[in-house]
C-alpha cells in the first residue's frame, strides 16, 4: 500500500469511528487534522461530510459550524456556505457571521447561477441588522452600498454614506471619490463634479478622477462605467465623449470653469513630479476639438509646454501618446519639428540625454518611419547608438541593479535596424540587431528588454535554443507565466525541442493547477481578516485562470507532444490514449469551446512591433509599411484564431484512437487485432468528426475532400492549403484511416479511377514535405523560412499516419487463434499489404530526402568561419550598409577610458566578444537541425522494422 | 497623471510584471494573495494613463509581535516612471493606512545594503532609520538593513466604543496583531531571481 492510500485508510477508518463510535471525541482538532489529509488527498467530500455530521450532533457549536463554513468554501459551495452562516449568525448574533452570508450570497450571483433577486435578500439582512444592531466594521459598510449600487439604489447608497455609517469609511478621500461615483451614476452630475473637484484638491494627481471630473462638468458619467474589460491584463481606460450636444454657452462655461479649476491646481501644487494638472490642460484642448470649438494650434503648444517641463521623463511619450495621435498629420509635423528645434540646454546631461530620447520617440510614434528612405533610416540607427555610446560615462556611478541612462537606445536602434532588414532583406541589419543588444547585455546583463526582443530574433532566425536560454534569463515564474510565456510557447510548440517544450508545459500546468488547488484556502483567509469584498474579487480572479485560453492550449499541447513523442511505438500510443480516456474529454472540451467566454490573459504590449501577437510575424512576410493602429482589430483576430485553433486540436487525439481502430479493422473484415469485433459505430464517429474538422477548416466535408484530391492531382495550387498545412495534412491521413474501413472514397467515381486515399496521402506529404524543405533554404541566409513548418509535418501528420501503418500492419500479421482466410478477402489483403508497402516507402522517402538536407546544413553550419558571418556586416563604398554600429562599438572598445567610465563599465566593454554571438547562432542553429535530424533517423529506423514484418 | 489607488486581486497580474522588471527578488503568488486578502487596505498601485500598472506597494501588519506595526514588504515603480515621487506616494499611502486603519505604532523594512538608491529614499525622503542589519537575509547572501520608521500611532480611534453589544472584541479589518493563524507555505522571504 502506498503512503497515500495508507493515509486515506487511516483517516477512512477514522471517519467510520466517529459515525458509530459515540464516545469518540469529536472536537475541531480531530476533524481539522482529517481535513488536511482529506484535502490533500483529493477528497474534500469526505471532509466535508465529516464536518456535517459532526455539526448535526452538536447543532450549536461555533467552531464546527465555521469548520464547516470553510469546507464549504473549499467546495465553492456557495449556497451551502450561506445556509450555516445564518445558522452561526442566528446563534450568536456577530455581525461578521452575518457579511459571511451576505459575501455567500453575494458569490451565487455574481460566480454562480443565482438571480440578482438574490441581491434583495441580502440587503434585507443587512437592513434588519442595522435597525437593531448598527454596523461596525468599515468592510460591513462597502458591502452595503456596492449591494445598494449593484442595484442601481444609488440614491439610499448616498444617504447611507450621508449618515452615521459613513464615518466608518477612514481615508477621507475614499469617501469623496466613493460619493462622487455614486453621484456621477444617480446623474446628478453637478453635484459629483463639486465632490470631485474636492477629490481633485486632495490628490491634485489623480488623472483617473480629473477624468471623471471632466466628464461630469460636461454632463457624461459614461467613464464610471467603463469597469473593468475582464479578459485582458490592462483594462479599456479609453474615455469616450458621449454627451456631444451640449448647448454652445454650457459648453463653454463649463469647460472654462475646469480650465480655472486647473489654473488653481497648478499653482497650488508646488510639487515639480505633479503631472496631472499638466495633462489636463490638454485634454481639456482636447475636448474642445472634439466639441468643434478648439484650435489644433493651442493644444501643439500645450504639448510644448508640456515637453519643456517632463520631456526629460521616460513616460514623456505615453503620456501624450493619445494627445499626438489626435491631431492630423500637419500638426504631428509640426510638433516634431518644433521638437526637432528645440534647443535642448537643460542643466543635466541625463536631462538633456531624457530630452534626446523623447524626440527619437515621438518621431517613432508619430514620424512614419516606414516611409524614410533607408539612407535616413539607417543614420538614426547610427546617431541612437552613438548618443548610447557618448553617454555611457553618465552611468558610471550606477549600481549593476539600476537601469542604465539611455538604455532604450539600444532598443530603438535595434528596432530600425529590423525594419531596414525587413525592407532590404540584408541579413546584415538583422545580425547586427542581434549584436546591439548582446553588446547592451554585455555592460547590464539584466535588461530584460533587450532580452525580450533577442529572444524574438532569434527565434525568427531559428536560432531556437539560444532564444529559449535568454527566456529562461528573464525567471519567468509564478503568474508571470500566465502573462508572459506567450514570447516563446508558441514557437516551441512548433519545434524540435521536445525536452524544454515539456518543461515549459509542465511548469506552467504545475503552476495553474497548484493555485486551483490552493486558492480555496486562500479564500477563507480574506473571510477571517473580513475583507469581503476581497473574497469576490479571489474568486471570480481564480475563475479568470480557470478560462484562461493559455491554460486551455497548454491542457491540449501537453498530451499532443506526448503523442509526437511516442508515436513511433503503437503500443505505446496506445497506452497515451488510454490515460486520456482514449481523447473523449477533449473532443467534450471541443464541444464546449464555442459556449466558453474564454480569457486573454496575455501582456501582449511588450512584445516587439514586428510580432505584435504570437501568431502574427511581419518579417515573414514582403514589407509593406506597418500601421501600428489599431492595434486591436489584430488582437481580436487572434483571439478567434485561438478559440478555432483550440476547438480543432481538441479533436486530435480521438480522431487518432479512432483511426488506429478503424486501420486495423480494415485488412480483416471487421476483426481488430486483438481478435475483438470491430465497432462501427467508431467508424460513424470518425467520420463525424471529420466533417467537424472539416468545417473547421472552413469546407464542408466533401467540398474539402474535392480540395485535398485537386491539390493531389495538380489541379488546384499547393497554396490552396497554405491557410492551415498542418490541420489539412492531418485531415488527409485521418480521411484515409477512415476509408480504409468505410471505403466510401476513390473506387465509385465512373468517370475516371480515383487514386487511393493511401496514393492521396503519400502524394501529399512527400509534395509537401519537399516543398518546405527547399523553401526553407540555409537558415543563416534565409531566416524565417518554413523549417518549423517542415517540423510540423514529419512531427503531426507524418507521425499519425505512421500509427495508421504500425495499426494495418499488426492487424495483418498472423495472429496464431485464427485460421488464415483465403479468396476474396485475401486478394484483398494482398492489394491491400502493396499499398501500405508504398505507403512505407514513401514516407522512407521523403524523410531520407530530409535527413541528407538535415546533414548537408548541418555540416555546412559546422564549416562556417566567422569570417563568413562576419561577412554578413559590410558597409558599402559610401559608408553605407550593415556593421556601421558594429564598427562602432570596436572604437569605443579600443579606446577605453577607465576614469570616465568607471571600473565596471570597462570591464565589461573589455569582455565583448562579437565572434562569441555569432558562434552562438550557428551553434543555435546547428542544434535545432540535430534534434530534428534524430527525430528524422527515428522514424526511418521504425518505419522500416515495420516493413520487415510485412 | 498617475492615480495612487488600492489594489485589487486583478492587479496581480501587472503587479507580478512589475517586480519581474523592477526586482532582483520574486515572490511566490500565494504572498501576494496572502497579504492582499489579509490587509487590502495596506496594497496600493500606481496606474498610469490608459490604465498601466507602474508601481506598487506590498505591505502587512506584523502579527507576531506585541507591538503593533506594520512592515512594507515590496516596492517597485518601473523605471519608465521613476523621479516622479511615485515610490514615494506609494509608500505615504501605504504608511498612512497602517496608522489610520490599523493603528500601527511603527513600520519596518529590509533592504538591500547595496540598493544606495532605495537606502536614500528611505533615509532622506521618508524618514526611515537603520535598526539593525540582517545578515545574510538575501537568498544570494547579502545582507538586510532592518530599518524602522515611528509613526504617530493610537490614533485607532474608530468605533472600538460601539461594540458594547458584542460577545466578541473586534479588530477591525481583521485585526493587526491578531495572532492568527498564518497562510500555509507562506514564502515569507523573498527568494533570489536567477540571476
Amino acid at each position: 500500500m502506498g503512503k497515500a492510500e495508507e493515509a486515506l485508510s487511516v483517516c477512512l477508518n477514522a471517519k467510520d469511528q466517529l459515525y458509530t463510535n459515540d464516545s469518540v471525541l469529536i472536537d475541531d482538532l480531530t476533524l481539522s487534522t482529517l481535513q488536511i489529509v482529506f484535502q490533500r488527498l483529493d477528497h474534500l467530500d469526505m471532509a466535508t461530510s465529516c464536518y456535517e455530521y459532526a455539526c448535526g450532533k452538536f447543532p450549536n457549536s461555533l467552531e464546527l459550524m465555521m469548520g464547516l463554513f470553510n469546507c464549504y468554501v473549499r467546495e465553492y459551495s456557495f449556497v451551502k456556505q450561506q445556509q450555516i452562516a445564518i445558522k452561526m449568525y442566528k446563534v450568536v448574533g456577530e455581525e461578521r457571521f452575518l457579511l459571511w452570508a451576505v459575501c455567500s450570497i453575494q458569490l451565487q450571483v455574481f460566480c454562480g447561477n443565482g438571480g440578482e433577486k438574490l441581491l434583495l435578500l441580502a440587503e434585507g439582512l443587512l437592513k434588519k441588522h442595522i435597525a437593531s444592531h448598527s454596523l461596525h466594521e468599515p468592510e460591513a459598510l462597502s458591502v452595503y452600498i456596492s449591494l445598494l449600487e449593484r442595484q442601481s439604489k444609488f440614491g439610499d447608497a448616498l444617504e447611507i454614506l450621508a449618515g452615521k455609517l459613513g464615518s466608518l469609511i477612514m481615508i477621507e478621500v475614499d469617501r469623496l471619490r466613493l460619493q462622487g461615483r455614486l453621484l456621477a451614476r444617480a446623474g446628478d452630475y453637478s453635484a459629483a463634479a463639486d465632490i470631485l473637484q474636492k477629490v481633485l484638491e486632495l490628490c491634485p494627481d489623480d488623472w483617473e478622477y480629473f477624468l471623471h471630473y471632466l466628464g461630469c462638468l460636461l454632463d457624461d458619467g459614461s467613464s464610471f462605467f467603463l469597469g473593468n474589460g475582464g479578459n485582458s491584463i490592462y483594462p479599456p481606460k479609453h474615455v469616450g465623449c458621449k454627451n456631444l450636444d451640449l448647448p454652445d454657452e454650457v459648453f463653454d462655461t463649463r469647460i472654462s470653469r475646469a480650465s480655472v479649476f486647473v489654473e488653481k491646481l497648478m499653482a497650488e501644487c508646488d510639487n515639480a513630479s505633479i503631472r496631472s494638472p499638466h495633462l489636463a490642460n490638454l485634454e481639456i484642448q482636447k475636448r474642445k476639438l472634439i466639441y468643434g470649438k478648439g484650435d489644433p494650434g493651442k493644444l501643439v503648444e500645450e504639448l510644448m509646454q508640456y515637453f519643456s517641463r517632463f520631456g526629460h521623463l521616460a513616460c514623456f511619450t505615453s503620456d501624450v501618446e493619445a494627445f499626438l495621435l489626435f491631431l492630423d498629420d500637419p500638426n504631428k509635423s509640426e510638433v516634431l519639428e518644433k521638437l526637432k528645434g528645440c534647443e535642448l540646454t537643460s542643466s543635466s546631461q541625463t536631462k538633456a540625454l531624457g530630452q534626446a530620447i523623447t524626440i527619437f520617440k515621438v518621431e517613432n510614434l508619430i514620424g512614419n518611419m516606414f516611409s524614410l528612405p533607408v539612407c535616413e533610416l539607417e543614420g538614426l540607427a547610427v546617431r541612437m547608438a552613438d548618443m548610447y555610446c557618448k553617454n555611457l560615462p553618465v552611468s558610471k556611478d550606477l549600481d549593476l541593479q539600476e537601469n542604465m541612462h539611455g538604455e532604450e537606445l539600444l532598443s530603438m536602434a535595434c528596432n530600425v535596424l529590423v525594419q531596414l532588414f525587413w525592407r532590404t532583406r540584408n541579413v546584415g541589419y538583422l545580425l547586427e540587431s542581434i549584436m546591439i543588444l548582446e553588446f547592451g547585455l554585455t555592460i547590464r546583463r539584466y535588461t530584460w528588454q533587450y532580452k525580450i526582443l533577442l529572444l524574438h530574433l532569434y527565434s525568427y532566425w531559428n536560432c531556437l535554443p539560444v532564444a529559449y536560454d535568454w527566456y529562461k534569463s528573464l525567471d519567468v515564474k509564478n503568474i508571470l507565466l500566465e502573462t508572459v510565456s506567450h514570447h516563446i510557447l508558441p514557437q516551441m510548440l512548433a519545434s524540435p525541442l521536445w525536452s524544454d517544450l515539456n518543461d515549459l508545459l509542465r511548469d506552467y500546468l504545475k503552476f495553474m493547477d497548484d493555485h486551483f488547488r490552493e486558492s480555496a484556502d486562500l479564500t477563507f483567509l480574506a473571510y477571517r481578516h473580513r475583507n469581503y469584498s476581497k473574497v469576490i474579487e479571489f474568486v471570480q480572479f481564480k475563475e479568470r485562470l480557470q478560462r484562461s485560453s493559455q491554460y486551455l492550449v497548454a491542457k491540449i499541447e501537453a498530451p499532443i507532444l506526448q503523442l509526437k513523442q511516442n508515436a513511433n511505438s503503437i503500443q505505446e500510443e496506445e497506452c497515451i490514449l488510454e490515460s486520456l480516456k482514449n481523447g473523449n474529454h477533449f473532443v467534450e472540451l471541443s464541444n464546449e469551446i464555442g459556449n466558453k467566454l474564454l480569457t486573454f490573459n496575455e501582456d501582449l504590449q511588450l512584445r516587439p512591433w514586428w510580432t505584435p501577437t504570437f501568431d502574427k510575424n511581419y518579417l515573414l512576410g514582403p514589407f509593406e509599411g506597418v500601421s501600428y493602429y489599431p492595434r486591436e482589430n489584430l488582437i481580436k483576430q487572434t483571439e478567434e484564431n485561438v478559440l478555432k485553433n483550440i476547438e480543432k486540436r481538441s479533436l486530435l487525439p480521438r480522431m487518432i484512437y479512432l483511426s488506429i481502430h478503424c486501420a486495423s479493422s480494415s485488412l480483416k473484415e471487421h476483426t481488430e487485432a486483438n481478435g475483438s469485433a470491430f465497432d462501427p459505430k467508431l467508424s460513424l464517429e470518425l467520420k463525424v468528426l471529420l466533417e467537424r474538422y472539416a468545417r473547421i477548416l472552413g469546407f464542408p466535408f466533401q467540398d474539402a475532400i474535392e480540395l485535398v484530391l485537386g491539390v493531389s492531382s495538380g489541379q488546384k495550387p499547393s497554396e490552396a492549403l497554405s491557410s492551415d498545412l498542418i490541420g489539412w495534412i492531418n485531415f488527409v491521413v485521418f480521411l484515409n484511416a477512415w476509408n480504409l474501413n468505410s471505403r466510401e472514397i476513390g473506387f465509385s467515381n465512373n468517370d475516371k479511377p480515383r487514386p487511393s486515399t493511401w496514393h492521396l496521402v503519400n502524394s501529399l506529404l512527400k509534395k509537401y514535405i519537399i516543398e518546405k524543405m527547399r523553401s526553407t533554404g540555409p537558415l543563416l541566409s534565409s531566416p524565417g523560412g518554413d523549417l518549423p513548418m517542415l517540423v510540423q509535418l514529419v512531427t503531426e501528420p507524418l507521425s499519425w499516419h505512421s500509427l495508421i501503418i504500425q495499426s494495418s500492419v499488426r492487424s495483418s500479421l498472423p495472429s496464431g487463434k485464427k485460421k488464415k482466410k483465403g479468396g476474396v478477402t485475401e486478394q484483398a489483403n494482398s492489394h491491400h499489404s502493396h499499398e501500405i508497402q508504398d505507403s512505407i516507402q514513401s514516407l522512407c522517402d521523403a524523410i531520407k530526402e530530409v535527413t541528407e538536407w538535415l546533414s548537408a546544413q548541418i555540416n555546412k553550419l559546422d564549416d562556417v568561419k566567422f569570417e563568413t558571418i562576419f561577412s554578413l556586416l559590410q558597409v558599402n563604398g559610401e559608408g553605407q550598409g550593415p556593421g556601421r554600429i558594429l564598427h562602432m562599438f570596436e572604437n569605443l572598445i579600443s579606446s577605453v577610458d577607465n576614469t570616465a567610465l568607471g571600473d565596471r563599465i570597462s570591464q565589461a566593454l573589455q569582455s565583448w566578444d562579437a565572434v562569441e554571438v555569432a558562434r552562438k547562432v550557428g551553434a543555435g542553429q546547428s542544434s535545432v537541425l540535430s534534434q530534428f535530424l534524430r527525430i528524422c533517423e527515428s522514424k526511418i529506423k521504425s518505419l522500416q522494422a515495420l516493413r520487415t514484418h510485412l | 497623471m498617475v492615480c495612487i489607488r488600492k489594489a485589487t486581486v486583478d492587479d496581480l497580474l501587472a503587479m507580478q510584471a512589475c517586480n519581474l522588471f523592477c526586482l532582483p527578488e520574486n515572490y511566490q503568488m500565494k504572498y501576494y494573495f496572502y497579504h492582499i486578502l489579509s490587509w487590502p487596505q495596506l496594497l496600493y498601485v500606481a496606474e498610469d494613463y490608459n490604465g498601466k500598472i507602474v508601481g506598487y506597494v506590498l505591505a502587512k501588519m506584523e502579527e507576531e509581535s506585541s507591538e503593533c506595526h506594520g512592515h512594507i514588504t515590496s516596492l517597485a515603480v518601473l523605471r519608465t516612471h521613476r523621479k516622479l515621487g511615485l515610490a514615494t506616494k506609494l509608500m505615504t499611502a501605504a504608511q498612512n493606512a497602517m496608522e489610520q486603519v490599523y493603528g500601527a505604532e511603527y513600520v519596518s523594512l529590509h533592504v538591500r545594503k547595496s540598493n544606495r538608491a532605495a537606502f536614500n529614499l528611505y533615509t532622506e525622503t521618508l524618514g526611515y532609520k537603520i535598526h539593525d542589519v540582517e545578515a545574510k537575509y538575501y537568498a544570494d547572501g547579502e545582507d538586510a538593513y532592518d530599518m524602522r520608521k515611528q509613526l504617530k500611532g493610537k490614533k485607532h480611534q474608530h468605533h472600538h466604543h460601539h461594540h458594547h453589544h458584542h460577545h466578541h472584541h473586534h479588530h477591525h479589518g481583521g485585526g493587526c496583531c491578531s495572532g492568527e493563524a498564518k497562510v500555509e507555505g507562506k514564502a515569507g522571504e523573498p527568494e533570489a531571481k536567477a540571476e
